[in-house]
């Protein structure tokens, strides 16, 4: 039973990865297969030396760690909110989650045209209150419209794991603060938090590697411009390998990117388990 | 128990005759050019009752890969492939591209000189020929006539005046435009930014060949632009490709536009325009010199049946064939097109088809060779960085003249 499994995931897992691996090590140019070959760690060294790479990268540190803290704190809010007996809660959750459905290509065409500054409505809108905003012409503002929509998208997301953590918390600590008289504020500091601090980082981290991804809305509304300011890694990596078609420098970057994601969550769990001992 | 029986004989007859057509899938892109090929379909496949045609048209950034990924594989699944001009060169290098000079040569009455000389170069490379122009997109002066003879401001035929024109006629305030502009990084700058170049005498490389991006006349050319884009273009264009700049123009709320010329039907036709429909004319791009672009019928190396591949695009580029082409639409790029009474009549008048032969007599693609979309995207990227206020002039055409030798030189 285990022998298919395991030749389905050497298939699909393992020979891709070992593949590109490979790759990574080799001048491997896919208009040029002639001159393939063998270059050892060169395409690594170049890593270091690569404004746009580290640029890249940047820009996608500030993305995915703002728009998932801002995803985090709204998705947490909405979730208290919707734990409560309100009237119509199914109704509430139902509309928020709507963005999560929506393709994100077809997301970032909607706010494409939604934010253009001639033909938008809601520079529009502003500009009716006196407020003149060109969200994708300047440099920090685009990346941080490019954050706004993934926070429109995503928080739904969020919200919903949070919402299954808050479900799924015993009863019997916030009954016995409620008997002790704990106020609201405290029991959510002491008694909520605390307990909810694995599913927060779990998804936290589902979110992350999400985000790390962003591509489409770079793809249809800014191409990473202007100049390189909206430009995230994985905008970045695919020009290499599938624009210019320099698949051994992709597959190296790839490497050093998944290195770095992997430190991270490591990261993440390292804070945990203090967090947890202390 | 009738029913089924009839749809399994129905079943049987359909296969029969799918059966007895080939069938040559065509990779194209979703434009209005690729919707006039498909009403000469019917044409080719009664002259060629073996063959059926398919068109998998799509979106253009999804074209290269895909057209790459089909020639690495042992068969391609794309019988014809069209080529935009940047991609010739490295594709024919690479191998993946018959060569069609012997049978361009050995077919009677072909006349591939016929084609424009800027237009029928591109598909030459190391003097064979890999790809038939399919059509041209070389760019021109889109203006609102009426906008210019109210102002009684004279057609601008150099840059200076283009840019002086353009302020003129600027109204911000009111929300009108004297350029409708698209300085998006990459290939949508580069290929408007360079006709300010061409204008100035600046080019990418010199005739021996040496980088000259980074020239005093580039950085002239560049410093024009942006103050074009910024005096008399929405705040936002430095961010905006051609669907932005086209809504522009056809919401009536811009003056000029540096386009394809083959916009100029569209921004005339009243379904589009609505009442501005007529009051568009083009000219030559300021300078005379213009950004040439042109598509290219091709053949994958690892075509199922290139014969009968062969047999579709030498049809599809003959003379005859151009005719009824331009004639439903398409750009022309054979000057006997060009020139022909008949087609001035039924297409979009003498004056129409007589200034894009001026067009074509000097227009030269933005960059040529093996790593001619590498090139355009960077330095398309540094006169965006330019543009937005990220780096000068200066520095913007320096980076992007060093960038320009690395990728020359890897």
């Amino acid at each position: 039973m285990v022998i298919p499994l395991l030749l389905m995931l050497l298939a699909v897992l393992v020979y891709p990865m070992g593949s590109s691996l490979w790759v990574s090590f080799e001048n491997y140019r896919l208009t040029a297969l002639h001159a393939r070959h063998f270059v050892g760690l060169a395409n690594y060294a170049k890593i270091p030396r690569d404004a746009r790479f580290w640029n890249a990268m940047g820009n996608t540190l500030v993305f995915v760690s703002t728009a998932v803290f801002l995803e985090f704190v709204l998705g947490f809010a909405l979730a208290l909110l919707l734990h409560r007996r309100v009237r119509m809660r199914n109704f509430f959750r139902s509309v928020l989650l709507t963005p999560m459905f929506i393709t994100p290509v077809a997301v970032g065409l909607i706010f494409r045209f939604m934010l253009n500054s001639e033909f938008g409505i809601i520079p529009y809108i502003l500009k009716t209150i006196g407020i003149e905003v060109d969200f994708f012409a300047t440099s920090p503002l685009a990346l941080f419209s490019i954050v706004f929509i993934d926070v429109w998208q995503w928080t739904p997301f969020m919200m919903l794991l949070l919402l299954a953590g808050l479900e799924s918390l015993p009863r019997e600590p916030f009954e016995a603060a409620r008997v002790d008289g704990a106020s609201a504020w405290f029991t959510f500091r002491r008694v909520t938090f605390p307990l909810m601090r694995p599913v927060i980082v779990v998804a936290v981290i589902i979110r992350m590697l999400d985000a790390f991804k962003v591509f489409e809305y770079l793809y249809v509304i800014t191409r990473g411009g202007p100049g390189n300011s909206t430009e995230s890694i994985m905008y970045y990596i695919y020009r290499v390998g599938f624009r210019f078609f320099r698949m051994g420098e992709a597959a190296a970057m790839s490497y050093v990117l998944a290195l770095i994601i992997l430190l991270l969550v490591f990261l993440e769990f390292q804070l945990l388990r203090r967090a947890r001992s202390t | 128990m009738r029913h089924v029986a009839i749809l399994l004989s129905l079943l049987v007859v359909g296969s029969g005759l799918v059966l007895g057509a080939k069938t040559l899938t065509i990779i194209m892109e979703e434009v209005p050019d690729t919707d006039v090929i498909r009403e000469l379909i019917p044409e080719f496949e009664a002259q060629n009752p073996d063959l059926k045609i398919v068109i998998d048209a799509m979106p253009y950034e999804a074209m290269r890969d895909k057209i790459l990924t089909e020639f690495l594989a042992p068969v391609s699944s794309y019988d014809i492939v069209i080529v935009d001009n940047p991609w010739t060169d490295e594709f024919a290098a690479g191998g993946f591209l018959v060569d069609l000079t012997d049978r361009v040569m050995a077919l009677e009455g072909y006349d591939f000189e016929d084609f424009a000389k800027p237009i029928r170069d591109i598909g030459v490379y190391k003097g064979r020929i890999f790809g038939l122009p399919f059509y041209n997109y070389a760019l021109a002066m889109i203006v609102r006539q009426d906008v210019f003879d109210e102002a009684g401001i004279p057609i601008p035929t150099n840059i200076a005046d283009y840019v002086k024109a353009c302020r003129q006629l600027t109204n911000k305030e009111e929300g009108f435009y004297g350029a409708a502009m698209q300085a998006k990084r990459g290939y949508k700058i580069f290929e408007e930014g360079k006709n300010y170049m061409y204008a100035l005498g600046a080019d990418v490389f010199d005739e021996e060949g040496n980088i000259v991006i980074n020239s005093h006349l580039a950085k002239a050319a560049l410093h024009l632009y942006i103050a074009n884009l910024e005096a008399a273009a929405p705040k936002g264009a430095v961010n905006w490709g051609f669907d932005e700049a086209f809504r522009l123009m056809a919401a009536g709320k811009a003056a000029t536009m540096i386009t394809y010329n083959w916009m100029l039907p569209s921004l005339n036709n009243p379904e589009k325009t609505g009442e501005l429909a007529g009051k568009f004319s083009f000219y030559e791009v300021p300078g005379g010199k213009a950004v040439l672009g042109a598509w290219y019928w091709s053949i994958p190396h690892n075509a199922a049946d290139i014969e009968a591949s062969w047999r579709f695009i030498s049809w599809v580029t003959s003379k005859a064939v151009e005719k009824e082409r331009v004639i439903l639409g398409g750009a022309p790029v054979r000057m006997s097109v060009l020139t022909d009474p008949e087609v001035w009549e039924k297409g979009y008048g003498k004056q129409y088809y007589l200034t894009l032969v001026k067009i074509l007599e000097d227009a030269e693609p933005l960059v040529r060779g093996l790593h001619a979309e590498e090139v355009i995207e960077t330095i398309g990227l540094e006169m965006n960085n330019a543009a937005a206020g990220i780096k000068t002039v200066d520095q913007a055409l320096d980076d992007a003249a060093k960038a320009v030798a690395e990728i020359l030189g890897g």
